[in-house]
């Protein structure tokens, strides 16, 4: 399916359209060692009619990746639409299978979300937006997150407003690798603002770039729930961390 | 059609005192929110998981905190993820305790976790009780043909 670049109005109400054709189809890799937490974001993103397929661990989504040998093929609880790994060889991964978007859980045992991160920054999986999540608020982590080149960094637990921040990712993985981002996907990035007077919360504010961006990542940190500070523990502004 | 309307008002009087008391927060609304006609279970499914999950968890601990050598990494281990679970349904008050619990595990206090991993349990216990005693009024609504107020 063929995605129209036009921008003119008749072909953007097109475009929509086949946008949502196309988001029918994204297909998103879910990492985390939690049940609960797996279950949670495989019905939010279902919800918005991805496919999803879960995994419980880094290893695991490496072999999904294709980027560890595996001599057995054990399935975690996939309880998506795809089967859990490729039919051809692992030098294969890109004509077997497409995923639009890995979602990783930070603190899992054994391989980490950053470690997983890393792996996949370093491979042919590297165009892939990665969103890392965690329940924990540490900027040091969030900072290191977005400099491996994370896109986007979510609080858990997750909620149904946490998705529309996947979707300028979603939609950019529409286009080939190298082109710029069309002016009509609107992409959002996320703005932390400095000021929280009386220490209490942080307010993130929306900013509408709508100009065109070279395949950056537009990586930001999304809090959604107020985060209590000290003084001296203050997030600095991030904004369009450019990632070399 | 009496019946159905007191049910009605036990299940509203119930569950908001449940907020109330801190037993459950906003993040249960949330998974309710996930409930609809394709996910007519949701709320009960990932609540049966946080249950098994809790179960296998707090068996954990307690063998772990029972040992000679107290494996204080794998305390920290099992408590997040009950953090993390607990967070996720919406289980305030077991989440409370275990970031206090977190801290003793970190500071290698026995005691402290002893105790953290008492009041766990006892929040467990509580919140698990409330929660079945939610859902049987939910299917006693359902049985007398009535809506399950949102």
């Amino acid at each position: 399916m063929e995605v129209m670049k036009s921008l003119s109005d008749v072909a953007d109400s097109k475009q929509q359209q086949e946008q949502q054709q196309q988001q029918q189809h994204f297909h998103v890799l879910a990492v985390d060692d939690s049940v609960i937490d797996r279950k949670l974001l495989e019905r939010l993103l279902k919800g918005s009619s991805y496919k999803v397929t879960c995994v419980d661990s880094g290893d695991e989504a490496l072999k999904y990746l294709g980027l560890i040998d595996h001599d057995d093929q054990k399935p975690t609880d996939s309880s998506s639409l795809t089967s859990p790994y490729p039919q051809q060889s692992s030098s294969e991964q890109e004509g077997s299978k497409v995923i639009n978007l890995i979602m990783t859980d930070y603190c899992m045992p054994g391989m980490s979300g950053y470690d997983l991160l890393k792996r996949v920054k370093g491979s042919s999986w590297k165009d892939i937006p990665v969103v890392v999540m965690s329940s924990e608020n540490v900027p040091s982590r969030i900072n290191m997150c977005l400099e491996e080149g994370a896109e986007e960094f979510l609080l858990k637990p997750l909620q149904i407003s946490d998705l529309k921040k996947l979707q300028p990712y979603l939609l950019k993985t529409l286009d080939q690798p190298s082109s710029s981002i069309d002016s009509s996907n609107n992409l959002v990035v996320e703005e932390i603002g400095d000021d929280d007077h009386d220490g209490q919360s942080k307010i993130n504010e929306e900013i509408n770039k709508g100009s065109v961006m070279n395949n950056t990542n537009a990586s930001s940190i999304s809090k959604r729930k107020a985060v209590t500070t000290e003084t001296s523990d203050r997030i600095p502004k991030m904004k369009g961390l450019v990632v070399a | 059609m009496a019946g159905v309307s007191q049910l009605q008002k036990q299940f509203v009087d119930y569950k908001a005192s449940l907020f109330q008391e801190g037993v459950l927060d906003e993040q249960f609304d949330q998974l309710q929110g996930l409930q609809d006609e394709s996910n007519p279970n949701f709320v009960v499914e990932v609540v049966s998981l946080f249950f098994q999950d809790s179960e296998r968890l707090l068996n954990d601990l307690t063998k772990t905190l029972n040992q000679q050598g107290v494996d204080f990494k794998k305390v920290g281990a099992n408590v997040h993820q009950l953090k993390g679970s607990s967070s996720s349904i919406g289980a305030q008050r077991v989440q409370r305790v275990c970031i206090a619990f977190r801290n003793y595990g970190e500071e290698h206090n026995i005691e402290g976790c002893l105790k953290s991993l008492q009041l766990v349990k006892h929040e467990y216990t509580i919140v698990k009780n409330k929660l079945e005693t939610l859902f049987k009024l939910e299917q006693q609504i359902l049985a007398a043909g009535g809506i399950v107020p949102r």
